[in-house]
């Protein structure tokens, strides 16, 4: 029997105390974790509370269990809100949930919830020292949500229902306007346009192709060299050969 | 003491003093107000209040005040008093049997450590009242008492009783004044509150007020619905008799029975007036009948009926209001105007999907019937939830389309369906003893995995999910049978279409033991390796419901020193066989696939191999005759069957065996398959399920005979082992496995069967329904001998329990009512066992 599974089953709080503070320095978060879990309730509200309280967060986030970790470090800097690591917690408690946000093509409610918990460290905390890491994991998070919009109206024109994909990339473009996929955006929907237009009826031929075609002029307007260029003049091609028929 | 005080004005807090601390410690509750010694305040102010709000959520104390102690130049010294709320410490329920003590204390939330209020004690004694109220109750008394536990500081302990008294029948319902509608009528239109009556099983005598009050008014419904526009409860009455029970009397007015006069439809634009009387279907002259009126406007029993609100929204209306008005009642006659506000017809903007912690996105989206851009229609959002349940990849019960931002102005409209995901993973993991050794088996199922993470580590959590593609992998080995297999399916190949990929392999082996059958014999073996490669499409036409789907299928069987019984006439050789299967199926079954409520499910394939014998020039017929299929001896001579020479090669007899291997080297067959199933809803969650199947397996070249392969084996669970010959084994309850074929399979069968299904719970975690069923069915050797009313009839009882780590298990009881094997008496009970059979 190690000292550790003692000091576990003992009932002083102050052998506990000293021995998860030392598992904690030496980095032995996990065993530290179990003895904090069981003194934290006690120290609440007690001058070493504070103390405890950020080890404890802390050790979850070490241990990369930031589903805890945000809570904890939320519940700290909640009610230590003078203490010198309050701000430090803040951002931790903000990094956690950076951390659990999934991958684009999933559930986004983690990373909405980053989101607004980096927005309140920024304007908490303007002057602070993680002001820039906390900036680009925000950056980042709504990269994300727009790539999971993009991908979702290029899925429509993957699908052929390229009524679905422009509409999509039309909501997207206008409610992303400063997106990073806006080149992107505005190909695909051109895409979509271009195929709408040549499966089209002849009655609604022309007014289909036109839309491409403005779309068109939108993409090289805001992006002349795009890397697209290649693939939207062979579209461009066509639909000017399609119009000419309907200029006779 | 009095301080006169500045308003706000400015101090340094000198200190804080707690007082009237009971369990607490002085120092725990400085630190809840956060405020510190030294730190600036304003008294009266802002933080003041700030901190005696923060303490009163803490839920703790029943007083908090502040008073001023004193003030030292610039230094504040503060008195906090406090009163603490007493806590649960201890809770005794009097007059109930232990075990019900224990849910309340549990339901009641009864728990140690809790604050004790008034509002606590109060909202128990109502919880408990309300609580066997429900159950019929009536008379329940509840009576709760705090006392002071002395063991720990500023404790109570609650005292409840409870005291129940029986349960309170309905003996007597009495109407006065009903000439039109007869007493019996009226009662059965009381849905809840019924007499006390011998053999009431379903629903129990009891009256409980709520479900009174809303019986009075179905009540007057009954009348609405014959036309008595008027009738009206004049007064009812409740009295208590002696013997736990009551009698009710209510007395009515009926009025006069009314005819619907002119329908005028006002404010339609989108519909013609014709069109809208002929969803309504109620005509000038008919008897007047509010409910039905009502129901035919928007019937809320009904969510997908057809009603003149749904006539709108199926066709983008979401923003249309209809109602019915009044505008004159002449004699007996009432001209209605149908109010209705068009609106604007939506159109959907965002499409979004919340809680797919698992399924990505493009697993989802592509199964959406609603997209962006799109017209409203609340069918499409119907079918998109039914779709998104046949998944298996969410709880069904749970999804949940969500109506976000509708814009009447801009006629636009955000939809979000909301999911859970389900465990969609089976495994099977078991050993045992039987056979001569130790039997292995090992089984995976995943049905929403994700092959494309197959080699990404960081997506094993613990399998690689979310793709939607279905992988299987199935061990199972003993000392002297291994078998193999392997199968993906991936539903939207391309990602263009639903076109369902599907690939398998599998491989089994049989050895004989050696000598002493301690160990296996590889020289004496049996092996079959099988490859199956389908393609499924979901077609257009006729509606999209309908699946076309292709299989080529290839199987080599390798025979060394081993006697197959029945199936082989040799023992060293190979057979193969290469078959295309085609097959039109069509699935409209909802909502839960694993207990449809309705629509119909068929399949109608046909299977076939090429027609060698068409073009090989082989004469099936005179194989026997053939010298080179003769019996011969070592030297080359001609034998016959009892090894002796012969003069004549006419004389020689006949080598089987190596008849058998010509006719079996590439397997030569069709047949064709059908089965149907239909859903029906009957009352409630009862639920009908029709079946009828057939099968039949030819031959082309009728010398060459219908192959031993793919026959039918009728009769039993129908549930599939191992099948080294392709046979299918068809369910027929009430006979022992296979008992209604002969020993080698028949060549075609029919059945039918009508089954009454009844959920139990339809829970995420366990679906349980219980089943009767009538079956009947036959199989036959050849199509001559095909009778298709000569059939074997049962009836039965079963339950089934699905879980998704197990599967489905379940068990049935049946009778079967005709002889088999040529006897003459009834065959009798059967208990057969499910395991794993989807339907």
């Amino acid at each position: 029997c190690s000292e550790y599974q003692k000091t576990l089953k003992n009932t002083d709080v102050k052998a506990k105390y000293d021995l998860a503070e030392e598992l904690y320095d030496s980095g032995d978060y996990k065993r530290a974790l179990r003895l904090f879990e069981q003194i934290a309730p006690s120290y609440v509200g007690k001058p070493q509370g504070e103390r405890i309280l950020y080890f404890f967060a802390d050790a979850y986030y070490q241990t990369e269990d930031y589903y805890l970790a945000a809570y904890q470090f939320e519940r700290f800097s909640k009610s230590y809100p003078r203490s010198d690591k309050a701000e430090e917690a803040a951002f931790l408690s903000a990094k956690s949930k950076f951390m659990l946000s999934p991958k684009y093509s999933n559930d986004q409610t983690e990373t909405n919830e980053a989101i607004d918990k980096l927005q309140i460290f920024i304007n908490n905390y303007p002057s602070s020292d993680y002001m820039s890491e906390a900036n680009e994991m925000a950056r980042e998070l709504r990269n994300k949500l727009d790539k999971k919009a993009f991908e979702v109206a290029k899925q429509y024109n993957t699908l052929s229902d390229y009524k679905a994909s422009i509409k999509s990339f039309e909501l997207f473009l206008s409610d992303s306007p400063g997106s990073i996929y806006r080149e992107d955006a505005l190909f695909y929907k051109m895409t979509a346009e271009y195929n709408l237009a040549v499966n089209s009826i002849y009655a609604r031929m022309e007014e289909r192709l036109s839309a491409a075609k403005s779309t068109y002029t939108t993409l090289l307007k805001y992006f002349p060299e795009t890397k697209y260029q290649k693939d939207a003049d062979k579209m461009l091609a066509v639909i000017d050969n399609e119009l000419q028929k309907f200029s006779k | 003491q009095e301080t006169s005080l500045d308003k706000g004005k400015k101090y340094i807090l000198g200190g804080l003093e707690v007082t009237g601390v009971k369990s607490y410690n002085e120092q725990t509750v400085v630190t809840f107000t956060g405020l510190q010694i030294g730190q600036e305040i304003t008294v009266p102010g802002e933080e003041i209040s700030k901190v005696i709000t923060k303490l009163w959520n803490l839920n703790l104390f029943s007083d908090i005040s502040f008073f001023i102690t004193r003030v030292e130049g610039e230094k504040v010294f503060l008195e906090l008093q406090i009163e603490e709320l007493p806590t649960l410490s201890d809770v005794k329920i009097t007059g109930l049997k232990k075990k019900k003590t224990d849910d309340i204390v549990k339901e009641a939330e009864l728990k140690k450590g809790k604050k004790v209020t008034e509002s606590f004690i109060a909202n128990t004694k109502n919880y408990l009242l309300n609580k066997y109220k429900k159950q019929g109750y009536l008379n329940t008394k509840v009576l709760i008492n705090t006392v002071p536990d002395t063991s720990e500081a500023n404790a109570v302990k609650m005292i409840v009783n409870i005291d129940t008294d029986e349960k309170v029948k309905v003996k007597n319902i009495e109407f006065l004044g009903n000439e039109k509608l007869k007493d019996n009528q009226l009662k059965k239109a009381m849905k809840n509150t019924k007499e006390k009556q011998f053999g009431r099983f379903w629903k129990k005598s009891k009256f409980i007020p709520e479900d009174y009050d809303t019986d009075l008014s179905t009540l007057i419904d009954a009348y609405k619905e014959k036309g008595y526009r008027d009738a009206r409860v004049l007064e009812d009455s409740v009295v208590y008799n002696d013997d736990h029970t009551i009698d009710i009397k209510i007395s009515v007015e009926e009025g006069d029975r009314y005819y619907f006069g002119d329908i005028d439809f006002v404010g339609n634009a989108a519909y013609t007036d014709n069109d809208l009387s002929r969803v309504l279907g109620i005509k000038k002259g008919d008897v007047y009948n509010g409910v039905l009126l009502r129901e035919r406007i928007a019937d809320e029993t009904k969510p997908d009926g057809n009603d003149i609100t749904n006539y709108y929204q199926n066709t983008g209306y979401l923003f249309s209001r209809i109602n019915p008005v009044e505008v004159s009642a002449q004699n007996d006659t009432i001209d209605f105007e149908i109010r209705i506000i068009e609106g604007k017809p939506a159109y959907f903007n965002n499409v979004t999907v919340t809680g797919n912690e698992r399924t990505n996105d493009h697993v989802i989206y592509r199964n959406l019937r609603t997209r962006p851009g799109q017209l409203y229609r609340k069918e499409n959002v119907f079918r998109t939830i039914r779709e998104l349940g046949a998944l298996g990849y969410f709880d069904a019960e749970q999804l949940s389309p969500n109506i976000i931002n509708p814009d009447p102005d801009a006629g636009t409209v955000d939809i979000q369906y909301g999911v859970v995901e389900a465990g969609s993973s089976q495994i099977e993991l078991q050993g045992g003893y039987g056979g001569g050794g130790f039997i292995g088996t090992l089984g995976l199922r995943f049905n929403n995995f994700s092959i494309k993470n197959l080699f990404n580590k960081d997506a094993y959590k613990p399998v690689p999910m979310g793709d939607g593609q279905t992988l299987a992998l199935r061990l199972q080995a003993s000392k002297f049978y291994q078998t193999y297999s392997f199968s993906f399916i991936e539903p939207w190949l391309g990602g263009k279409k639903p076109v369902q990929f599907s690939t398998s392999l599998s491989r089994t082996l049989q050895f004989r033991p050696t000598a002493d059958y301690r160990d296996a014999d590889k020289d004496q073996r049996f092996v079959i390796t099988g490859i199956n490669v389908g393609m499924a499409k979901r077609l257009e036409w006729p509606d999209d419901t309908f699946q076309l789907s292709h299989a080529l299928s290839y199987q080599h069987y390798d025979i060394q020193n081993y006697a197959v019984g029945g199936l082989f006439p040799f023992s060293n050789g190979t057979s193969q066989q290469l078959a295309y299967t085609v097959a039109l199926s069509r699935d409209n079954t909802f909502t839960n696939p694993i207990f449809p409520m309705g629509g119909s499910k068929f399949v109608i394939s046909a299977k076939f191999s090429p027609p060698y014998s068409l073009f090989n020039g082989v004469d099936y017929a005179n194989l026997e005759n053939d010298p080179d299929y003769k019996l011969k001896d070592a030297n080359g001579n001609f034998i016959d069957a009892e090894g002796n020479p012969v003069a004549s090669v006419d004389d020689a007899a006949a080598d089987e065996a190596k008849i058998g291997q010509e006719k079996l080297k590439w397997l030569e067959f069709y047949k064709v398959k059908f089965q149907g199933d239909w859903y029906k809803q009957l009352v409630g969650q009862l639920v009908l399920r029709t079946n009828a199947e057939f099968g039949f397996l030819g031959a082309y070249n009728q010398e060459r005979g219908v192959v031993p392969f793919e026959r039918f084996f009728v009769g039993g669970d129908g549930l599939g082992n191992y099948a080294l010959d392709g046979r299918e084994n068809v369910q027929l309850r009430g006979y022992p496995n296979n008992s209604l074929s002969n020993r080698d399979g028949s060549t075609i069968f029919n059945k039918f069967s009508m089954e009454l299904r009844y959920p139990i719970t339809l829970k995420q975690t366990a679906s349980i329904y219980t089943l009767g069923f009538l079956e009947a069915g036959n199989a036959f050797d050849s199509f001559d001998e095909y009778s298709p009313f000569d059939i074997k009839r049962s009836a039965g009882l079963g339950v089934r329990i699905f879980m998704p780590a197990f599967g489905l298990l379940g068990i049935d009881f049946a009778y079967g009512f005709d002889p088999i094997y040529g006897g003459n008496t009834a065959n009798g009970w059967e208990t057969h066992f499910i395991i794993g059979q989807q339907f």
